[in-house]
């Protein structure tokens, strides 16, 4: 009865409870904003929470997170520009409808959807936190490698109408993710001798200019086109929708924990990776995906809010942080006099069920948050260009220069704005760029690891994949994935195997 | 627009000079090397309310991570000598010149403070077959090219610890690099290195929770936080000359700042560093805390930068030889 204790704390005390209120609006506007990032955001309120109570800061911190993470999608939706990465998918559909004047009802279906996601996500932290941990820290080098392998194969699903556009997109994002010092060894790779390229070109900025930049200079470009009048009716979705898609959201849900539970990767790699699935796994889709497909909106919303609850899971039991903000999480519990690690669950347990109760309230108060005020924000989209525009270039700016208070990051911003342009103009889809730049290091420095770990052997490698059952499972996925494609199973395998598909 | 940032800055330090005598009149801003939820990062963000209430003015903290630790030291280094830009920074720099990373170290800064230490150790995958470091030795020895030991890259801690084992004795194992001691440690729980030279601070509470296991301390003698291992000196008693050696955390400003402000400054840090709070923080996470500052911080710096320099420059990491920039051989 005492987990029930905990957990209920912050739901019964008043103040705990107006404090994770506080929290989750504060993070679905700094989410919200590009370049804002949840990371920034909690940092700072561990300096402004040093003298409180351990409980009323991470009440606070826990509802920014939760809040942030779901906020992102806001600006994804109403401007096709991610408020972060992890919202990156969001905007592939959710854009497109709000250019169908749908943005209420996109922004009322992936709140609920992010809601369903949340709860998946704690419910997995709640009731298997101890053996998902253990799972997640058996994952070896030559593991993370073929996940990156796997995601960069997500560039079919990102390219739109041509897959060779989509793959030289997705090879020049890898290519400026190697800019910087070799994580390795620490030699320049395409820095020129400037210091400012050591640590690469920063994947928030590509993301900024390719999606925010290249949208207000696309529609510079189309001034004369009347603004769409938005819909409002309709913001709570309808039952049979949530019921509709609830399959794909619970699917994907899951992929946010296990991805987020992975200490080498986020939200960003699981909404990217639950996208995927949606549009395989979704056979007769009632719109195209990149055109406004619901789908393509509920799966990476369901799935990046489902990583925090898997972020949360090593966190909590071994002192491993799943993600960027469980690290400054870390950091914070240090600060307060916990220590957090393996013994957290041992010699502190109400802290584990204290979590779990305050991020549901989080997610809770995402549901409240969310489904107000969706009338004002889709006004956003309604504004004259005149103001819209400019609203556009200065948000990005400012975004820009919040990664990493860098006037480097605002040029880079401006740049891949211009090219991303150009990119659109000639059809070349700019999602894959980002997919590549995202990728590049996790499938590099693995690969690498990998092959150190082998001495340099690819035969002792390939060997060794065979005694893991989790390399096998990921190789064999990989393989299944490419033979799919290939005539021999769509002409000869695949007519045999599914007679009454064709 | 340039004129009148020009006019705004002119502005800006003709006040500050004006008012010299009442340092500090605003905000002071502290520039940390490292990024948000690092052990710079907190170290940094837990001392900083104690400075704010010694100096009676705020401390405005951003982070500014990036090549190693230089573009901080860069940033820094461009502003005024004044005081009211702070570094808060980590042993990094120290190692840019032979490294060939950058000119700048702290021997081209002030040191206001040395806050604390880390306390490098090496640590095992738990069913390892070995629990000493002769043991360890004798199994590399028995081994060789199969014990795979995880590092940070060039320059980063391990590569300096396994420079310092190299000069006494030659090992044959796979070195895997990791971006930073976090992600190894956590691959050492997965099995997929078996040691790994660290700092007490990130490992304390898995050693605690026996999910890994200490094999020895490096260091000339034994640490209170961790009275069952060994000093190295017992296995590899040439290391003498290289130890106390240790990663710290510092507070430093731009040289060419007034004595004035830098005493100002130094009172203020080391009350902070002296609070019961922040030493039993510091206790808490595995660091010893250190507070020294004046010719006893500029001495340390100075055995830093000579043990690491020559070491690395000895194992044929480094770029440049420590004797270009005057370093002294430990």
């Amino acid at each position: 009865m005492d987990a029930l204790n905990y957990f209920a704390m912050s739901w019964l005390s008043p103040e705990l409870l107006a404090l994770t209120a506080l929290g989750t609006f504060l993070g679905i506007y700094v989410g919200a904003i590009p370049g804002l990032s949840v990371t920034m955001a909690v940092s700072i309120l561990i300096s402004f929470t040093f003298s409180w109570d351990v409980n009323n800061a991470l009440c606070l911190m826990v509802g920014v997170y939760m809040g942030g993470v779901y906020g992102g999608s806001r600006t994804a939706i109403l401007l096709n520009i991610p408020g972060a990465p992890s919202a990156i998918a969001t905007a592939l559909d959710g854009y497109p409808l709000a250019k169908k004047g749908l943005a209420g009802e996109a922004i009322g279906l992936s709140t609920v959807m992010s809601v369903v996601g949340g709860f998946i996500g704690i419910l997995v932290l709640a009731l298997a936190a101890p053996s998902i941990a253990d799972f997640a820290i058996t994952f070896q080098p030559r593991d993370y490698m073929m996940l990156g392998i796997l995601g960069i194969m997500l560039v079919g699903s990102l390219s739109g109408s041509s897959l060779a556009k989509g793959i030289f997109a997705g090879a020049f994002g890898l290519l400026i993710g190697t800019v910087g010092l070799d994580p390795m060894t620490a030699d320049e790779r395409f820095t020129f001798g400037i210091i400012e390229l050591w640590d690469g070109i920063n994947p928030v900025a590509v993301m900024i200019g390719l999606f925010g930049i290249s949208e207000a200079l696309h529609q510079l470009q189309h001034m004369d086109k009347a603004v769409i009048k938005q819909k409002i009716s309709r913001i709570i979705p309808r039952l049979s929708d949530v019921k509709k898609y609830l399959p794909l959201s619970v699917r994907t849900s899951f992929i946010g924990v296990i991805v987020g539970a992975l200490p080498g990767t986020g939200g960003d790699i699981a909404a990217l990776m639950a996208y995927d699935h949606a549009k395989r796994s979704t056979k007769e889709p009632d719109v195209e995906f990149g055109k406004g497909a619901k789908e393509g909106l509920i799966a990476p919303e369901s799935a990046n809010n489902a990583a925090v609850g898997g972020a949360y899971i090593p966190m909590l039991t071994l002192g491993i942080p799943g993600d960027a903000v469980t690290a400054v999480f870390i950091g914070a519990l240090f600060i307060h006099g916990l220590n957090p690690g393996p013994l957290l669950m041992v010699e502190q347990p109400h802290m584990f069920w204290f979590t779990v109760g305050n991020l549901t309230l989080a997610n809770i108060f995402i549901l409240i948050f969310g489904l107000t005020g969706i009338k004002l924000f889709s006004k956003i989209v309604e504004c004259p260009k005149g103001i819209l525009i400019p609203l556009i270039f200065l948000l990005s700016i400012v975004g820009a220069y919040a990664i990493n208070n860098a006037i480097t990051d605002i040029w880079w911003m401006l740049a891949f704005g211009v090219f991303g342009y150009f990119m659109r103009l000639y059809g070349f889809p700019v999602g894959p760029v980002i997919l590549g730049v995202i990728l590049s290091s996790l499938t590099d420095e693995n690969w690498r690891r990998a092959i150190l770990t082998e001495r340099g052997s690819v035969i002792d490698l390939f060997v060794h994949l065979f005694t893991s059952p989790l390399s096998i499972v990921l190789f064999m996925t990989i393989v299944l994935i490419l033979f799919t494609k290939t005539p021999l199973w769509s002409k000869v395998v695949k007519p045999k195997l599914f007679p009454n598909d064709a | 627009m340039k004129k009148t940032t020009i006019a705004l800055l002119a502005a800006i330090s003709f006040s500050s000079t004006a008012s010299l005598a009442a340092y500090p009149d605003k905000d002071i801003q502290g520039v940390i090397m490292w990024g948000a939820g690092g052990s710079t990062d907190t170290v940094m963000r837990s001392v900083a309310p104690y400075a704010e209430e010694a100096l009676g003015t705020d401390l405005i903290l951003s982070n500014k991570s990036g090549g190693v630790g230089a573009i901080s030291m860069k940033y820094v280094n461009k502003k005024k000598a004044d005081g009211y830009t702070l570094l808060m920074g980590a042993e990094n720099p120290q190692m840019h010149k032979v490294l060939g990373l950058s000119n700048i170290d702290y021997s081209d800064m002030v040191p206001v403070a040395i806050l604390a230490r880390g306390v490098p150790m090496m640590v095992a995958r738990n069913d390892a077959p070995y629990n000493t470091m002769q043991e360890f030795i004798d199994y590399v020895k028995a081994h060789p090219g199969e014990v795979k030991i995880g590092s940070t890259g060039k320059g980063g801690l391990p590569s300096i610890i396994m420079a310092m084992i190299d000069s006494q004795v030659k090992l044959d194992y796979i070195n895997i690099p990791y971006k930073g001691d976090g992600p190894a440690l956590t691959a050492l729980q997965g099995n997929a290195i078996d040691v790994m030279p660290a700092v007490l601070g990130a490992t304390k509470e898995q050693i605690k929770a026996g999910r890994m296991k200490a094999i020895g301390l490096i260091d000339n003698q034994a640490n209170p936080m961790l009275p069952n291992v060994a000093p190295i000196t017992d296995t590899l008693p040439g290391l003498n000359s290289y130890l106390p050696w240790g990663p710290f955390f510092g507070v430093f400003v731009r040289k060419g700042t007034p004595d004035q402000v830098v005493n100002t400054l130094t009172r203020a840090f080391s009350s902070a560093g002296e609070r019961e709070e922040f030493t039993s923080m510091m206790s808490n996470r595995g660091y010893s805390v250190m507070n020294i500052a004046g010719q006893e911080a500029v001495d340390f710096l100075d055995t830093y930068r000579s043990v690491s320099s020559w070491l690395v420059y000895k194992a044929g990491v480094g770029k440049f030889s420590p004797e270009k920039f005057g370093i002294q051989k430990p």
